[in-house]
Parts: structure tokens; sequence; C-alpha cells
């Protein structure tokens, strides 16, 4: 688990031929999970059990690393005669390979789960799973990180941040636990030279060039609050919403679930927590069918006024770390990239 | 030592249950635990199997061991728990909330309730009865849908024992011996004693009556931030993560569910109703 404060630590490389010794090595008495390629060619995160089957190279990961966190579906405490049983998931983990802005996701999830009311569950899990994020050198073309401070490198928030450097890796270490499993093995580590260094440059630059979509999310968040969007801007929004959820279910960032019970017997059974997705109608049903959130456009407008307003308002961040999930699965077209641009037009022609 | 996690109720076992209308049951808690609230909170109750509820809490601080809630048999799961009489389990978890201001600092105070909105502002007339010398007046106007459903009838005549002013109105009257008004709770504010501009109302009823006496209130000059009332929305969990009550940019359920209208107007907060309505 990452320490409160940013650990300082210094850069060390690695070659990657040491890697997957690196990784066998360390992951000891932990679940290593990393981007794998499946028989259909997908690449998900899964457990790793050979070192080469790691798939660095793909697209943002669908689903995103959030489900080891807060799974899609995940039991809460069973119910019997003998009183209630707690089902806490304590499985220690080492999530290997993701994206920056993934962990940067990461950290809007543990202001919102582990502020106020702890969610022991999402604690349960955060405290024993340990993130080691790939600076992105391979933007999606429908990634906006860049600007965001989610990405394509971080500066603080991961347990251990690697950048690929050609032939080998440059290690930097976040919190004290990932500190720990550098100074565990120093023989594999040696510190940057100047071309080490150079190269690093090098490869964020080129990083940041590679960048196809630019969006300001300030700049919309500002116009939102400007008040002059309209009724018809969000209904023209909501044309193209399919209410398939997707948006919600792949965005790293989205935390609503439900609860439902599952009986056994009749005195027996577990109570389990899903995913849900506010852009479905039935979200806000009341006992009696009352429906406070019936009307898409009211639907649409609340989730871009909870990631752009909302967030900021009470967190200091953003909603959105940029991954660019949304606009990969949104068959209309509204993502959050697209939707912002929607913005800048109809300010345009005002 | 970790600590207590939010999700898990507590078993609590139904000591008393009395049937107060066609469809509203009033149920007293034993609870294992000391468990302290103030008016206006509510607890998530469980049945195993149906499923989880915010409703809620009726009794008034300090004045018994457990706690009551009364329940009405709308969808699923209130359903199945107004079929349960004393003897029977329930899980509890709570209280959660944040509570109505208690000494409101007016010289009148005016509550306006309709149907089971009596339900949270029961424990706040008591404990305001309690004190009822801090105040110049304080009225009561209670609608209800016709004179049979009208909750906790004999204990709003000892309120008006204790010095308030009871507006009883019913929408439909069906008895030749009802003594009240008819109409909606809106027609017979002009009959409250209050100065207006120095009271503090409280409001609880079904939405549109709460959005009608918001708006008839601070027209008549009540300054919005003390127009108080309490809105009900779909919960999961109660404490502020599921997401379902999230409305404006606020959370029913933790920033909730008490409001004053000056923030139902800045957030947007429409209880019960889509926005862009």
């Amino acid at each position: 688990m990452e320490a409160e404060s940013r650990v300082m630590t210094d850069m060390y490389i690695i070659d990657k031929n040491h890697l997957s010794f690196w990784l066998r090595r360390m992951h000891d008495g932990k679940t290593l999970i990393a981007p794998v390629r499946t028989a259909s060619g997908e690449i998900v995160l899964t457990e790793l059990h050979r070192m080469h089957e790691a798939a660095l190279d793909g697209p943002a990961l669908m689903p995103s690393p959030k489900e080891f966190l807060l799974p899609q579906m995940e039991q809460l405490f069973c119910w019997s005669e003998d009183g209630l049983e707690e089902s806490l998931d304590k499985r220690r983990r080492m999530v290997f390979g993701i994206r920056p802005c993934d962990m940067a996701a990461v950290k809007i999830l543990d202001r919102f789960y582990l502020d106020g009311g702890i969610d022991p569950y999402y604690a349960a899990r955060r405290r024993n799973t340990l993130f080691i994020t790939i600076a992105c050198t391979q933007p999606d073309p429908t990634c906006f990180c860049l600007g965001l401070g989610t990405g394509p490198f971080l500066k603080e928030g991961f347990d251990i941040q690697l950048t690929d450097l050609g032939d080998r890796f440059a290690i930097e270490a976040g919190s004290e636990a990932g500190n720990e499993i550098i100074k565990a093995f120093p023989h594999i580590f040696k510190q940057p030279g100047q071309i080490d260094r150079e190269d690093i440059y090098e490869a964020r630059l080129a990083s940041q060039s590679r960048f196809e979509r630019h969006v300001n999310l300030e700049q919309a968040a500002r116009q939102i609050l400007s008040g002059r969007l309209t009724d018809e801007f969000w209904e023209s929004v909501a044309l193209r919403c399919f209410e398939c959820g997707g948006c919600v279910y792949n965005c790293p960032v989205c935390t609503c679930y439900s609860i439902i019970d599952r009986a056994h017997s009749s005195d027996s059974g577990r109570r389990m927590r899903i995913w849900d997705t506010c852009m479905l109608k039935g979200f806000t049903r009341m006992a009696g069918g009352a429906l406070p959130a019936e009307k898409k456009p009211y639907r649409t407008k609340r989730w871009f006024h909870h990631k752009l307003i909302h967030w900021p308002e009470k967190y200091g961040l953003f909603g959105c770390v940029g991954c660019g999930r949304c606009a990969v699965s949104c068959p209309g077209g509204i993502d959050m990239a697209a939707v912002v641009q929607m913005m800048k037009v109809s300010n345009q022609t005002e | 030592m970790e600590k207590k996690n939010i999700y898990m109720p507590m078993k609590a076992r139904i000591s008393r249950s009395e049937a107060l209308s066609r469809d509203v049951k009033l149920f007293e808690l034993a609870l294992p635990e000391r468990f302290d609230y103030l008016p206006g909170q509510f607890v998530m109750l469980s049945l195993w199997g149906k499923g989880e509820v915010p409703i809620s809490i009726t009794s008034t601080p300090g004045r018994s061991e457990g706690i009551e809630v009364c329940v009405r048999a709308v969808g699923q799961v209130t359903s199945a728990i107004t079929s349960l009489s004393e003897g029977d389990t329930l899980w509890v978890r709570g209280p959660y909330g944040r509570p109505f201001p208690t000494k409101p600092e007016t010289a009148d105070i005016l509550i306006v309730t309709g149907g089971i909105g009596i339900v949270p502002l029961r424990p706040l007339i008591e404990l305001l009865l309690s004190d009822r010398k801090s105040y110049r007046h304080l009225d009561i106007i209670y609608g209800s849908r016709n004179p049979s459903e009208v909750l906790f009838a004999e204990e709003a005549s000892k309120w008006e024992e204790k010095g308030a002013k009871l507006i009883l109105t019913v929408d439909t009257c069906d008895t030749d011996d009802w003594k009240g008004c008819t109409g909606v709770v809106t027609d017979h504010l002009g009959k409250a004693e209050v100065d207006f501009k120095d009271c503090t109302a409280y409001i609880c009823g079904p939405p549109p009556m709460i959005q009608a006496s918001m708006r008839d209130l601070s027209l008549m000059g009540m300054p919005d931030e003390r127009i108080i009332t309490t809105l009900e929305a779909h919960m999961k969990c109660g404490v502020g993560k599921c997401g379902h009550c999230y409305s404006g940019g606020r959370l029913i359920c933790d920033d909730g569910p008490v409001f004053t209208y000056e923030e139902i107007k800045r957030y947007n907060l429409r209880p019960g109703m889509d926005l862009l309505d």
C-alpha cells in the first residue's frame, strides 16, 4: 500500500532480462495480476502464471483495474442461524503493468472509499494490493491524460513505476512498500547513468508528442458553471445515449453499486454488491414506482456534472483521468472527450 | 482493531407492533446495544432475502430503550416488513443522515406535514413541545388522505394539550364526524398564527406537497434558510457510497436527508422529481 506522503527514492535501472526474475521473486505469497492476451486476442488483467505471457503493449484494459478493488460482484457477508459472517477479501495481490491513468484513478477511489465512512471491503483489498505501473509510451488514439496530470507519467501515487527504455526499464518507488521490494534485490538494479537519464527524458517527450486528443476539462467545467449550456444541449447528447451503461462500467473512477440479497434457504443466504450505473432509468426508482431520474437528458447531464463539477468540489480532482475507455465503449459517441468537444462547439455557435 | 463494518446490521427484536392504518405499521425495536440518534435521522432495515430499506426513526431520543419505526407497505421490502409482528426479528444499522435542527432561533415554529411525513417529524414535535415556553406559537398543519388514515391521531390531540395549535385536514372526508378541515395543507397555511418572517418551518410529506409548501411559505415571506424539509430517495447503502441518492452534487443520505429550501434551490435538488420537468 502506498504511504500517505510521497516517499522520495532514487531511480534505478533494471535490465529487461532481469524483470521476470524480479517479478517471480518478489511476488512471493501474493497473486500476480498482469495484462495477459487471451485465446481470442483480447488483453485482460488476470492472474499471470508464466512471466512471458504478460502483454504490456496493448490498449487501455477492459475492464479497468478497479475490478480488483471493487469487483463486479462481491459478497459482503453471509447470514444464518448463527448470525452474520463478514466476507473480507484479504488476499495479497500485486498488480503489474497497469497504466498511470489507472493508478491515478485508484487514488481517486481511495479518496471516495477511504475518506469519511471507510468501506471495509475496498480498504481490505487496497491494503493488500501493490501496484506496479508502466509509464505510457504508446497512448491510444482515445487517450487524453496529458494535461490532466494523470499520465502518461506519474510523479507520485504509485508503488512502483517503470519506464520502458528499449532494452531496460527505469524503475522508481513511490511508496514504502515499493521501496522495500526494490531494496530486497539490490544486485539486479544499477544506478542510472547519463545515457539512461537522457533516454528517460526522450521517452517522456516522445510519448507526449503521440497524443492525438487534447481535452480541456477545466474549460468544460467553467462552461457548465457559466450556466449557458441549455437543456436542449443535454437533450442532444441524450439522443445518442443507448442506455447501455458501458461508460460507467468501464470507467476506472465510477463507484456506484447496488446491493442484493441471495437467499440459500429460509434462514441462510448472502448479501452481495454489484456494479450499478446511473445511466439506467431504474437507478433511482423508489418503492411505489416513483422515478426521479426518468428522463435520459437528466441522467447524462448528471454523469458529466458529477465528474466535472462535483468531484472537483468535493475532492479537488476531476472524476475523469482521461483513459479514453468511454470513447471505446460508447456506441453513440458521447464519451467525455466528445461531449467536451460538443460543449465547445455549442459555445461558439451561441 | 478494525473499525466497525458499515454494512453489517445488528439484530433487533420487535418488542411491539401496532397497525396505525390500512397499510402503515408501527414497530418498537429492542436493540442489542446503546443507540444514540436525533430527530430526522434514519436507519437501514433489513429483512434477509428481501433487502434493505431506509426508514425514519419516529421515537423521541432518550424517551425509550429501543427505537420506534413506522413502515408503510409500498414496495417489496416494506410489504414484507409490515407482515411482521411482535417477537419477529429485523436487522438494523444506523442511525444515518443529518438530523433536524432542534433549537430554532425564531419566535415561532410551523410544522407542515402530510400522510406518512409525520413520522420523522414526530420526535421533533415532542422535543419542541418539551421546550414549549421558548416559542410564541407552535402550529401544526397536518394533512391526510381521509379521516381513517390520520396517523398518531390520539397523540396529535395530546400535542394540542401541550400547547400546539393543530390544524388537521383531509383530502377526502368519508365520515360524518370529522371535526377537521378538508383540502390540501397549503390551503390552510393562512390559518397559522405564526409570524412568517420570524418562524422556522419543518415540512415533510409527499414530494409535490413539500414542493408546494416550500414555495408558498417562501412567497409568504419566510426566509428560505428557515424552511426545512427532509427528502427521500432510493438508497442502497445509507452511508454515502452507493450513489443511488445522488442529486445535484449532494448525497441525500449523507448530506441530507434534512435540507433547507435555500440548499434545495442552490443545489437544484428536486425531491422525487425529474430535474428537467
